[in-house]
């Protein structure tokens, strides 16, 4: 057998940096958590805390020059993308020096340099967009492949199928990931939809539909590795469902009335990607325990100073209303 | 209830979507179909007497498939008078992974059911084997890629089979106890359990969980092993057939096939065809403990990554000939025909 992307072992430096980005992903949401409940952020924020491992599976395997899509819940995806956090910072705090001139705040966060093509208002809005890069990829005759994230409530959007079948019937190097935590805003996804597992949805459109753990760093980045392998091989597009739970409402503010009192601190306890993967690769003896502190240390004081910048950064003037109306290309 | 005979169904609705639908083009078992095969178990199952089923709530549209089917047969199920057993759902709390099923399992027992049917692949079957009591007749139907335990046959037929068993018309005869692999880890003996198969690997994670890249794979313990299955047990099935009913099982230590004393060509998964170097094959006898060559690494159970492992833990398996009670279709169904059970309307 060759050796293939999925299958490569991943060395220590690989290792620190999935931790470090899953720590910062963490500490960025932990804070905005705190910070927006002061009320000093405009908008609204939806945190991504808790699906950290899928967001770092996904993105160890992809380059600069590849494409995202996010959703409304896209920090964690344009952090393990490579965006600046403290450019994202001053953004969700609508600051001038923000990644968008603080014109888009939390859900508008984009960075063409990055591949990143926006967290994304509408949901369900994701799926099209990739389907429009990977198939300038394809015409164009790069390598690069496309990834876009939905929720278990976009996977109804009409968009969501339309996407497949485009990405299906052209062979789009496309990968559509499920992020199920299992409720679209407030309702559970038993309400909304008679299969749990919506991977399977992928069979009707002659692509691989797979379902991994989306709390276990191993078992995103393997499913990961060789649906974009794949779709980089001419492979085509393929469907992975991640089963996972957020930690926070939908939104900041939501009172979260449909989960069960104790939902939220169980996963925590037992589920927590952060601690599976301290647990596992320091008793596996890749990584010492000391060396993951110093990043969560590091981290920390990174995410203050961030907090602490943005605060204090100027707000756009008047005059910024008239500039970046049109986008030129 | 009293006096009607009951039968468990335990369908998994998560069976058949891991990462080998995207390595190896392995088969896609839709859960509408799962939820068919349950409807077709209770046709099979009324035929024969049997009052009522009890199920393990299935989500994913498994159930749902199985009440629409109902649903729209039942006028004609009412108006030519045919039999059909109540359905009841298990009152529990349903979390979309193994602990469903091992709850079921014990309401199940709680509820005295005659037999259990089990759909889905080997993990389903070898949960189902490891938690249920001994003597209550399992009929495990596959559903998954790959299986090694689990049959694959048309569910009417195992419906009418299990039912035979169940109502008590067919006994012994069509009954046979299976072996099992005890797995130990440091000193605990019944760590956990495999029904074919126990690998170890080099792969550090659990991952996606299929075993699939056969480079990571040193050593192999089977309970059983046929040339003709797919999976890590096909290596001891080309190297010596060793049936269900045999008592012993094989214990193979593998090396890459460019320093081995044997290469086989082996259908390792759905999809995959590949070499497999051999160093050495032993019988292994019941009761005698295998101890595994740790490393850091992973042990895969039935073809899964299950216990992550470094070279500081002891692994060891046994051959235990009193594993699950399984229901031979095929051997119920001859009886049934020499006994002349089916002779004669509904």
């Amino acid at each position: 057998m060759t050796e293939v992307a999925g299958a490569k072992e991943l060395s220590k430096e690989e290792l620190l940096d999935a931790y470090r980005t899953m720590r910062t992903i963490r500490d960025f949401e932990e804070r905005l958590h705190e910070e927006f409940a002061t009320g000093e952020i405009p908008g609204f924020v939806h945190l991504y805390a808790g699906e950290e491992a899928i967001a770092a599976g996904f993105m160890a395997h992809l380059d600069e020059d590849d494409y995202i899509a996010s959703t409304h819940r896209g920090h964690g995806h344009a952090i393990a993308k490579g965006c600046d956090p403290k450019a994202m910072m001053f953004e969700i705090y609508g600051k001038q020096d923000g990644l968008c001139h603080g014109k888009g705040g939390s859900m508008h966060i984009a960075d063409l340099d990055k591949g990143m093509l926006g967290a994304n208002g509408i949901v369900g809005g994701g799926p099209p967009l990739v389907c429009g890069v990977g198939l300038s990829a394809r015409t164009r005759g790069t390598n690069q492949v496309a990834v876009s994230f939905t929720g278990d409530g976009g996977a109804n959007q009409g968009t969501v199928f339309e996407s497949l079948n485009l990405a299906s019937a052209w062979d789009l190097p496309c990968i559509f990931v499920i992020e199920n935590n299992g409720y679209a805003e407030a309702t559970a996804q038993a309400f909304s939809s008679k299969g749990i597992d919506i991977a399977k949805r992928a069979d009707g459109f002659s692509m691989p539909g797979v379902v991994v753990d989306g709390h276990d760093f191993f078992a995103v980045y393997e499913a990961a590795g060789e649906a974009i392998r794949r779709a980089r091989e001419g492979g085509g597009p393929s469907m992975i469902e991640c089963k996972v739970n957020r930690y926070f409402g939908h939104f900041e503010g939501d009172a979260q009335t449909y989960r069960a009192a104790n939902e939220v601190e169980e996963v925590r306890k037992e589920k927590d990607c952060l601690m599976l993967f301290r647990r596992r690769v320091t008793s596996a003896g890749l990584v010492k325990e000391s060396e993951l502190d110093q990043i969560d240390e590091e981290v920390k004081n990174y995410i203050d100073e961030c907090v602490r910048e943005a605060k204090a950064a100027p707000e756009p003037t008047p005059e910024h209303l008239v500039t970046d109306v049109y986008a030129s290309y | 209830m009293s006096g009607a005979v009951t039968v468990g169904v335990i369908a998994n609705p998560a069976s058949g979507r891991d990462i080998r639908r995207l390595v190896s083009g392995a088969s896609v078992f839709d859960n509408g179909e799962k939820g068919n095969m349950v409807y077709r178990l209770m046709v099979g199952l009324a035929a024969v007497g049997v009052e009522h089923v009890l199920m393990m709530p299935a989500a994913s549209g498994l159930y749902d498939s199985l009440e629409r089917t109902l649903r729209a047969a039942a006028p004609a199920i009412a108006a030519e008078h045919r039999p059909m057993p109540d359905l009841e759902l298990i009152e529990m709390k349903v979390r979309h992974n193994a602990r469903d099923t091992i709850y079921a399992i014990s309401e199940m027992e709680h509820r005295g059911v005659a037999a259990i049917l089990v759909l889905g692949g080997d993990g389903t079957s070898r949960i189902v084997a490891r938690h249920c009591a001994r003597d209550i007749p399992l009929c495990t139907l596959s559903t998954g890629t790959n299986n090694a335990f689990p049959e694959m046959r048309e569910a009417t037929v195992a419906g009418i089979a299990t039912g035979l068993v169940a109502t008590g018309r067919i006994g012994d005869e069509a009954l046979r106890r299976e072996k099992i692999l005890r797995v130990g880890l440091n000193g605990d003996a019944h760590h956990d359990c495999a029904l074919v198969d126990v690998a170890m690997n080099s792969e550090r994670f659990v991952g996606a969980r299929a075993l699939w890249r056969p480079r990571e794979i040193s050593e192999i313990v089977v309970s059983s092993a046929r040339p003709d299955a797919v999976g890590l047990s096909s290596i001891a099935g080309l190297l010596d057939p060793t049936s269900r009913d045999a008592p012993h099982g094989l214990h193979i230590r593998l090396a890459p096939p460019e320093d081995a004393e044997i290469v086989l060509t082996v259908p390792l998964a759905p999809g995959l065809v590949v070499p497999i170097g051999v160093n050495e094959v032993n019988r292994i006898e019941p009761g005698a403990s295998v101890e595994l060559t740790a490393g850091v690494g992973s042990v895969a159970l039935d073809g899964e990554r299950e216990i992550e492992i470094s070279a500081a833990d002891e692994v060891e398996v046994r051959l235990d000939l009193a594993g699950p009670l399984t229901i031979d279709v095929s051997a119920a169904m001859r009886e049934a025909a020499r006994r002349g059970l089916l002779n004669g309307s509904l």
